[in-house]
């Protein structure tokens, strides 16, 4: 792949309740001359209009559908736009929009469809070792289950191609997004790389994040959407 | 006789149930298929469910034709819930094309005076200005 135009690049943002850190974190993207796309997943605070002000597109779903519909959402938009290059960023102000480069560089250099954010290669500040020990088995847990040979597993900091982009159709709204990501790029044998990328934990982001009781749900989630078509 | 008939009605409007199913829930179908056999077949063998019973430790045959009822209504609920998943994704795809068709006519020309349309896509609201 040939390296984008910054205006190639789509940068999507699902948000929830992010009100208060929304802003900084559109501001943030937009320093890199990307498009940003801030899906609204019905929050009922002033997530869309803080984000709209912030100078990103906004599509606001209807009712609150969940992370990976949202996700889904500003993919399909993003598509929909000409996108190339279609890069995932959380709204809770955890990443760092210069990681963006390195993941697009990666793409280029390595002929890959995915680029995968880890904080693992890289650094994750303030991360908690009770989270950190639920990251591992999360990591442990997606090897077994997709045979991806990856050192984090539930980070939203990624890029991918358009080509990859299409590979990707997301019918888990919650959290088990991020685990069936992983499974479809493996089912569509596109090519994967991991970079290094810095995680930042903040009280804010935290309170936010998933506990273990989520992690129970997220294999729930995964196990019944394989009972059904 | 009269109870053996109505336990039958019931389990084979069950077994055509699991059939229907079969088709959006190959694994929930086949376990209804075979909890209903069961079920039927201890209906007219109470004899050998009763032995089974004794067996498995249960002593009588009939709380064995209930805890078959159990599980055949547990699978059913389970099957509710996965139909409940497969209307939730039919939602999101209509939330989904609603919310990126406002977007698009939200990203038409902008009013002259400067102001950020966003998209009223929440019931109750008017266009939105900021």
């Amino acid at each position: 792949m040939e390296r984008p135009a910054s205006t190639d690049v789509w940068v999507i943002v699902a948000a929830y309740r992010e009100a208060k850190v929304i802003a900084n974190v559109v501001a943030d993207v937009k320093r890199t001359g990307h498009h940003v796309v801030v899906v609204d997943d019905g929050s009922p605070d002033q997530t869309a209009e803080r984000a709209a002000q912030a100078g990103a597109v906004v599509i606001r779903h209807p009712i609150n559908l969940g992370q990976g519909a949202a996700l889904q959402t500003g993919l399909d938009y993003a598509l929909a736009q000409g996108a190339n290059v279609l890069v995932t960023f959380d709204a809770d102000g955890q990443h760092r929009a210069a990681d963006i480069a390195g993941l697009i560089d990666a793409l280029v250099r390595d002929g890959a469809d995915f680029a995968l954010g880890s904080r693992f290669l890289g650094s994750a500040v303030n991360l908690p070792a009770q989270r950190r020990l639920l990251l591992k088995a999360a990591v442990w847990f997606t090897r077994l289950t997709t045979g991806l040979s990856i050192t984090d597993s539930h980070n939203g900091l990624r890029a991918m191609t358009r080509h990859g982009a299409s590979h990707i159709h997301l019918r888990q709204n919650r959290m088990a997004h991020a685990s069936e990501i992983l499974h479809q790029i493996a089912v569509s044998g596109l090519k994967y790389v991991e970079t290094p990328v810095t995680i930042h934990y903040s009280a804010y982001s935290l309170a936010k994040g998933q506990t273990l009781f989520d992690a129970l749900l997220i294999i729930l989630d995964l196990f019944a959407r394989r009972l059904h078509r | 006789m009269i109870a053996q008939l109505l336990l039958t009605l019931m389990l084979f409007t069950i077994l055509l149930y699991a059939t229907m199913t079969y088709r959006q829930a190959p694994i929930i179908g086949l376990l209804t298929v075979i909890a209903a056999s069961w079920g039927l077949y201890f209906v007219w063998f109470p004899s050998h469910a009763t032995r089974l019973a004794e067996l498995v430790g249960i002593n009588r045959g009939v709380d064995l034709i209930l805890y078959t009822w159990v599980v055949i209504s547990l699978i059913m609920l389970l099957n509710l819930h996965l139909k409940m998943r497969a209307q939730l994704e039919l939602i999101t795809l209509l939330a989904r094309k609603i919310a990126i068709a406002d977007a698009l006519r939200a990203s038409e020309p902008r009013p002259k005076d400067g102001t950020v349309p966003l998209t009223p896509s929440r019931p109750g609201d008017e266009r939105v200005w900021t």
